[in-house]
């Protein structure tokens, strides 16, 4: 019996920490350790030696892969942007910039893209990048082998790379190597997002020797040619980079970065100085944000993720089946009330789609705000207005046992106390959750977010809402919408793109597809005032060679 | 006895094929697969199909099992699917070691402290001690993780500055001491009370009154005759303790930032990695098992009296 006891408090305390740890950003996983002479006991530690560019430490977690052509999440990218690099790549104020390609050249119909590659362009072997070999990257990473999950989202608008993706052919056609140094991509619409797309690492240069003689563990020894090598890996302990000094890259800058993978608590490893830089929880906020306190003067406000929580209602199921009905849920939350009582305005409420600062980002969009009358009065013009007639309404959220987000429990008690809708909550497992939303199980489902992968308004409108996007869990299908949005997908005008999706979006708000919730809101860093350079950004972009530690 | 030890050997092979099919079909009839949890919310079918060939999940149950065990027998754990390509071996065997010594350390703290202080509150029955004592300990086994290792962090870490706040430098490192007093003191609590109560029973044993009455000295008839008779029931405890040294301390680890394979036991269960879940309980099992026999060998040892056939 005791046994039974005691598993179950540990799993409770599980689901409690690893709850902190979910929501918590990558920005805010941050450590290391102190004294770097006793940071392992193998003999032959490299990092004892004085360095004279300056160690940079901080927290992070172990990355699902190293493996560009695999990447599809924030963590991994957090490494693989540093390590590896591409034709393009984007500066940390989120502008698209060159980076192994000096300059290219867009045919007048916008579909043929012609990059030159630097001449002074190296893996950190020493070898030159050619454009033979982003044409194999290119085409290894499309391979239904190299089962990339993003492939098809990132590499489907180049001619021809559908049918290597699906087994037909094996090499792009789209893909020519022109000489050495010039590479020809050819796509099969003028669509304007290509280019930010190709930041994406599914589209980085890889080695082909490093790769083919390495087998699956290929990663453990790369030759990149991102500004930092990857010089050690242990798995659950820490990730160490190493700066690449290419004869041309800024000596002062940064040496070494550790990320330390084991976790732990990141305030108190800050605070003795085992870490630079950390996030600031709910917990700790008010004490550092009291003037008095020294940790004050290390504060540093990040700008808010690309990204919004919403909930998702299955529009084929009922009652979610009926807009009147959904539009009665939204406008019975008091958002802006939950943000500044329950969530300490760490967040933004959130009306519209696209976040603010996002291209496309619509301040005078037409949100279902907060008013309980009209709510009311939708509720009894839906089909639904009776609780007794009404199907059951659940709302399943994942977790691993712990509370379901004070959020959502004051959403159910307005829904409740405005409309006399009783939602349920039921909270499952991640895999499971995610097994079934991607067969459109849910009627109706929340603690998911979407993250921005590049700064395009397709990346949230178009593979969220389009009818035949594979992502679109809660079924919505406007007709209408589609049109708008395969339009904009080959508008070869900046603006008037813009405005096709600020229509969508507002046609997609007006059909209450979602209840969206929050934008990210501003958060709180400690950075050591001996790093300079740090930039905190919406997106995880390569920043790392700017950093300098000025001890 | 040694009947009896054969006897129980030739169960364990039966014992860890039963927790093997157990585990591995909850593992694969259970919801959610790796590759579900791989892709995250970039799902599509066609993918994580070839995603699920790639990696021999579609193969049929009894082949897959089969193929594991095999590879199991040999010492081979098969590779991890949620660090694609990397031998499991690799990866769970160094977080047991350093699970192992924290482990060990904490049982140092808990039997070192556990012992002596149950023996000593035993020869004070009747006094204040004794129920002070037992109240102390039942609220020391009470205190949470969650509680005592934040605020040893604050204390000694933050304040002190004696040791580290998180990190893992071996046994003889100072990093050590925190975790190893936060694992380690639950545990003084239910050692104390389980020495105590044996001891007791052994005071009031007839050749104890024996031991006395030949004239032996009291320090004599308490090192010899009391303490160690007193030491048997909590051998049982301390194998199996021992037994769990390997299968880590989740919250201790994930607070104090060490690599040990409590973290990792956690993870791997919730990213469905397979082969890990399987190593780890497998070797998990082989552990209590052999910790079991041990004790029960131990016995005949101690007691001579004890026939275990």
């Amino acid at each position: 019996m005791k046994k039974i006891g005691l598993s179950f408090i540990v799993l409770f305390a599980a689901v409690f920490i690893a709850c902190g740890e979910d929501s918590s950003n990558d920005e805010f996983q941050v450590i290391e350790e102190k004294d770097l002479s006793s940071l392992d006991n193998s003999s032959e530690d490299p990092i004892t030696e004085p360095l004279k560019g300056g160690v940079f430490r901080r927290i992070w977690s172990d990355p699902p892969t190293l493996d560009p052509a695999l990447v599809s999440d924030t963590t991994s990218m957090g490494i693989v942007a540093e390590v590896f690099s591409g034709l393009v790549t984007l500066n940390t104020d989120l502008r698209l910039e060159p980076d192994l390609a000096e300059s290219w050249e867009i045919s007048n119909d916008g579909t043929v893209y012609t990059f030159k590659i630097r001449s002074d362009a190296k893996f950190h072997d020493g070898k030159r990048v050619t454009a033979g070999d982003f044409k194999w990257s290119i085409e290894r990473a499309a391979n239904p082998k190299t089962v990339s999950p993003v492939a098809e989202t990132y590499l489907n608008d180049i001619v021809g790379a559908m049918d290597v993706i699906e087994g037909r052919a094996s090499e792009i056609t789209g893909i020519k190597v022109i000489d050495d140094s010039t590479l020809q991509i050819t796509i099969d619409a003028p669509k304007a997002y290509f280019l930010a797309k190709l930041t994406y690492p599914t589209a980085f240069v890889l080695d082909r020797d490093n790769v083919e003689s390495g087998g699956k563990t290929w990663t453990d020894q790369i030759n990149g040619t991102g500004p930092f090598k990857l010089k050690e890996y242990k798995i659950g302990e820490r990730i160490v980079l190493e700066r690449f000094d290419d004869g041309n890259s800024d000596m002062n800058g940064v040496q070494l970065i550790i990320m330390n993978l084991a976790g732990g608590q990141s305030m108190a490893m800050y605070e003795n100085d085992e870490i630079d830089i950390t996030g600031v929880g709910l917990f700790d906020l008010e004490r550092v944000l009291d003037p008095n306190e020294p940790l004050n003067r290390e504060l540093v406000i990040a700008p808010p993720d690309f990204s919004i929580s919403y909930i998702g209602f299955n529009t084929q199921m009922a009652p979610f089946d009926d807009v009147k009905f959904r539009q009665a849920l939204n406008h019975a939350i008091d958002k802006r009330l939950i943000a500044e009582e329950v969530l300490s305005n760490l967040v933004t409420p959130a009306y519209g789609i696209l976040p603010p600062g996002f291209p496309g980002h619509n301040p005078q969009l037409e949100g279902l705000f907060y008013d309980p009358d009209l709510a009311k009065q939708l509720l009894a013009e839906s089909q639904y207005p009776d609780s007794e007639t009404r199907p059951r309404i659940v709302v399943t959220v994942p977790g691993r046992g712990g509370s379901v987000g004070l959020d959502m429990e004051v959403i159910l008690e307005m829904w409740r106390q405005v409309l006399g809708v009783e939602v349920e909550i039921q909270q499952v497992e991640w895999a499971t959750y995610l097994e079934d939303l991607n067969q459109n199980k849910f009627q109706a489902y929340a603690g998911l977010g979407w993250e921005a992968d590049y700064p395009d308004p397709q990346d949230f409108l178009d593979i969220l809402f389009h009818s035949d996007s594979k992502l679109n869990h809660g079924q919505y299908s406007n007709d209408e919408v589609d049109l708008v949005l395969e339009n904009a997908r080959i508008n070869p005008d900046p603006i008037d793109r813009i405005r096709l999706y600020q229509d969508a979006e507002q046609m997609i708000v007006q059909d209450a597809a979602w209840v969206p919730l929050w934008f990210e809101g501003e958060r709180y860093v400690l950075i050591k005032p001996y790093v300079k350079g740090y930039r905190l950004t919406p997106m995880i972009v390569p920043k790392l060679s700017q950093v300098r530690i000025e001890k | 006895m040694w009947i009896y030890v054969v006897r129980r050997l030739v169960w364990i092979p039966v014992l860890l094929l039963a927790v093997s099919l157990i585990t591995f079909a909850l593992g694969r009839f259970g919801p959610g697969d790796p590759v579900v949890v791989m892709l995250g919310n970039r799902y599509e079918e066609s993918t994580a199909e070839r995603l699920r060939d790639e990696l021999g999940l579609n193969r049929p149950f009894v082949v897959q099992y089969g193929d594991y065990m095999w590879g199991f027998v040999r010492g081979d754990f098969g590779e991890s699917l949620r660090f694609r390509g990397r031998p499991v071996r690799e990866l769970v065997l160094p977080k047991m070691w350093v699970s192992a010594q924290l482990g060990f350390a904490a049982l140092v703290i808990s039997v070192g402290i556990g012992l002596p202080l149950g023996f000593f509150i035993a020869t004070r029955q009747g006094n204040w001690i004794d129920p002070a004592s037992v109240t102390l300990s039942l609220f020391l086994m009470s205190i949470p993780v969650m509680v005592i290792a934040p605020a040893l962090l604050w204390v000694g870490c933050l304040k002190l500055s004696w040791f580290p706040c998180s990190g893992w430098g071996g046994f003889f490192d100072s990093r050590l001491v925190i975790p190893a007093v936060v694992m380690g003191v639950p545990g003084i609590a239910g050692i104390t009370r389980l020495m105590r109560a044996s001891t007791l029973d052994v005071l009031g044993q007839d050749f104890i009154r024996t031991a006395r009455a030949k004239g032996l000295s009291e320090w004599r008839v308490n090192s010899i005759h009391v303490f160690q008779n007193a030491m048997m029931p909590i051998v049982t405890i301390l194998a199996f303790s021992a037994a769990g040294l390997i299968g880590g301390a989740f919250i201790t680890e994930t607070i104090l930032g060490i690599p040990g394979i409590g973290r990792f036991a956690v993870d791997s269960i919730f990213d469905r990695d397979y082969p890990v879940i399987m190593a780890i309980t497998l070797i998990g099992s082989i552990a209590f098992v052999t910790a079991n026999l041990l004790a029960d060998i131990s016995y005949a040892f101690i007691d001579p009296r004890i026939r275990l056939d």
